[in-house]
């Protein structure tokens, strides 16, 4: 059988707006992102799901986008780096160099995020295993830990929107 | 649509079919998603019996008060699950379903004695856990069958301890999971051999050897040398054959101790 390229219409938020487009059925969502909404902030590092540097928000969950289709978007809302402004986490890995080449810091952004939403207090210990799912190449991850930590100890609260 | 569609795949969390698609492993006409049936992601507890939905998250099944009190192993495992990206998307039946000789919940599924209700165009039926996976990749659903939900049945005493040899981000190389009654002398021990094939063998050997003996560690080393009797182990890039199946035994004898540590304590 020849190969159909199916297509999808879809209804979704972007960083709270919303949107509706049609995506082609075998389209990952990653690629959607990155090609068809131009935003670039979310990176994509190995595309089997491996690396967490296409890591985004969908409906909240901690997604990476290489393993989802961007027809699974349809009545979700996703959130990218593009949302901003997670400034208190921006700023501590600013601070604490948690930031080499740069290529992993959006996942690590949405991860952190994440963690601290459900855990403002968290111990280096649960930051380690939050970050799990994110290579990072270059820093050997101390200072990326550190950043958070400095974001949990400094405050009581999450670290805001992605 | 599963039906109307000869080809199509369920596709849940898609953390393992996705991959599969990306490395055009396996034919497939169509994708259907299921991961947002709700009828299908929901956690039912009742009398320490638990029901849950084949679409469930690991990180709902891991979160979830009522699992971790009728059987914390269950939930144990999934907040162990690789990632957290992966918790958020994966599923426990995607987790049955593709049945990789490492998948994690098959053995342990067998060892709780689960039933796996599958509905289907020939209407519901419920497959025992121990029949359904049938091999390395293949469990028992036929054309057009969805698993709905997997059952659970109440703990009622017994413990669970549950024994992976694997380096952090690694698949497992070994895997063992047992189920006893420990009141004074082991009982009705079920004892599952992981990661060596989708048909999550049994170590028939070494529960009956165990079955009434003393929990000693002494009883328990002695009956864990059975463990990979009948076992077919292969060698791979990562282990040989001989290396499985000696770790096979180590992996029954520290699940037995776990199991029987957990019973003592009443940890379940």
């Amino acid at each position: 059988m020849a190969e159909v390229e199916e297509t999808h219409s879809i209804e979704f938020e972007l960083n709270g707006e919303r949107r509706a487009t049609v995506v082609p059925g075998r389209e990952l969502l990653v690629h959607f992102i990155r090609d068809d909404l131009g935003l670039k902030g979310t990176h994509i590092g190995c595309d089997t799901g491996n690396c967490g540097a296409c890591t985004v928000r969908v409906d909240g969950q901690l997604v990476k986008s290489c393993m989802m289709l961007a027809a699974q978007l349809d009545g979700c809302a996703v959130e990218t780096i593009e949302a901003g402004p997670a400034e208190e986490l921006r700023e501590a890995f600013n601070a604490e160099h948690a930031v080499q080449c740069g290529y992993c810091t959006p996942g690590m952004l949405a991860s952190a995020a994440f963690l601290l939403e459900r855990n403002p207090n968290p111990s280096s210990d649960e930051i380690r295993r939050a970050l799990k799912g994110n290579i990072c190449r270059c820093t050997g991850y101390e200072n990326i830990v550190r950043a958070i930590e400095r974001v949990a100890n400094g405050k009581a609260t999450a670290g805001g929107a992605l | 649509m599963l039906v109307a569609n000869p080809g199509s795949r369920p596709l849940a969390g898609g953390q393992s079919l996705l991959n599969v698609l990306k490395h055009r492993a396996a034919e497939v006409e169509a994708v259907i998603d299921i991961s947002r049936l709700e009828e299908l992601r929901g956690i039912d507890a009742e009398g320490g019996r638990l029901e849950i939905g084949a679409a469930c998250s690991y990180d709902r099944i891991g979160a979830s008060d009522a699992v971790a009190a009728a059987h914390p192993k269950i939930a144990a495992v999934a907040d162990g699950l690789v990632d957290q990206q992966v918790r958020c998307r994966g599923t426990i039946g995607g987790n049955a379903c593709f049945n990789d000789p490492g998948s994690n919940y098959p053995p342990l599924l067998v060892a709780l004695e689960a039933t796996m209700r599958v509905v289907g165009p020939g209407g519901d039926r419920e497959v025992a856990a121990d029949q359904f996976f049938q091999d390395t990749y293949r469990v028992d659903l036929g054309p057009g069958e969805l698993l709905r939900s997997i059952v659970i049945p109440a703990a009622d005493g017994t413990a669970v301890g549950y024994s992976s040899l694997q380096a952090e981000d690694s698949w497992a190389l070994a895997r063992a999971v047992a189920r006893v009654r420990c009141n004074g002398t082991i009982a009705e021990p079920r004892i599952v051999v992981g990661c060596v094939s989708g048909a999550q063998p049994r170590a028939t050997a070494v529960e009956q050897a165990l079955d009434g003996a003393e929990p000693s560690a002494e009883a328990i080393a002695a009956a864990a040398e059975q463990a990979d009797e009948g076992l077919e182990t292969a060698s791979d890039a990562h282990a040989s054959a001989g290396y499985r199946r000696k770790m096979a035994r180590v992996m029954v004898a520290r699940a037995v101790t776990e199991a029987t540590e957990r019973a003592r304590r009443g940890d379940g």
